[in-house]
């Protein structure tokens, strides 16, 4: 007890300079510079949030790979039942296709209202999960 | 067996057509969402992709497009659930997979061209597929 003591009364971890070379090395964003300080380094979302152009693009290069489409009729705001002449089981089908493209899990009553190009788009980049 | 009781639970009639609709998107999505564990237990990657088994999957539900009878479209779920367990509890083998769903309906033999026109009915027959 008495050793334990000893080396904890004279051990020093320099945790200042950690938190600060955490800071400068991150993205210089507002939280950073909070007293718990750091990247968040265990985090498994939020950091790195989707632009949504790269979401837009990601989203077409997904419909368009879709078999029953014509890929020069895809355009961002085009609506899947309407303008490409898909059914509600290809619109799931799509939907599904989106969810592995981008990691997530639709909860079934909000992927029921994603019937266009730019409401996947809208709901993608949004989702806090989304890579 | 385990996984046969544990399928045999059968879920209330569906009370409408519209209730019946959405418990075969239900099933799809849960297929889907298999996708990944069954290419990875069946070793499936080399040979499909996970869109390609999306297509098989909708394309079989797409054969009995014509049914609207909500009772007969609860029986065709309860066989289609019924299947999907089998295949996610690894009761099947790596060929049954690939004959029923990589390879489908299109046959072993693909790129037939001139060959076909000396072959009987039978042959053809024989070399498309076991399973329709």
């Amino acid at each position: 007890m008495a050793m334990r003591a000893a080396i904890l009364r004279h051990i020093r971890l320099p945790a200042r300079a950690q938190t600060l070379a955490a800071a400068a090395a991150a993205a210089p964003r507002s939280w950073d510079r909070s007293p718990l300080g750091g990247s968040r380094a265990m985090s498994s979302h939020g950091d790195d949030h989707l632009a949504k152009e790269e979401v837009a693009e990601r989203v077409l290069s997904v419909v368009k790979s879709f078999p029953k489409v014509d890929p020069a009729t895809v355009t961002p705001d085009v609506h899947f039942q309407n303008d490409l002449g898909l059914d509600s089981l290809d619109n799931v089908e799509i939907v599904m296709a989106l969810e592995e493209e981008f990691k997530l899990e639709i909860p079934d009553l909000e992927a029921d209202k994603i019937d266009s190009c730019h409401l996947a788009i809208e709901y993608i980049y949004n989702h806090p999960m989304a890579g | 067996m385990a996984f046969t009781l544990r399928s045999v639970k059968v879920p209330p009639n569906s009370a409408s057509l519209e209730e019946a609709r959405h418990r075969v998107f239900d099933f799809f999505r849960a297929a889907c969402r298999s996708i990944p564990t069954v290419m990875d237990i069946y070793n499936l990657d080399d040979v499909v992709t996970k869109s390609h088994l999306r297509s098989a999957i909708s394309a079989e539900i797409r054969k009995n497009l014509h049914v609207t009878n909500p009772k007969v479209i609860d029986m065709l779920l309860f066989k289609g659930m019924e299947e999907l367990n089998n295949i996610r509890e690894h009761a099947k083998q790596r060929h049954h997979i690939i004959g029923q769903y990589v390879v489908g309906n299109h046959g072993l033999v693909q790129d037939l061209g001139a060959k076909e026109k000396d072959m009987s009915d039978f042959l053809k027959s024989f070399y498309k597929s076991n399973y329709f």
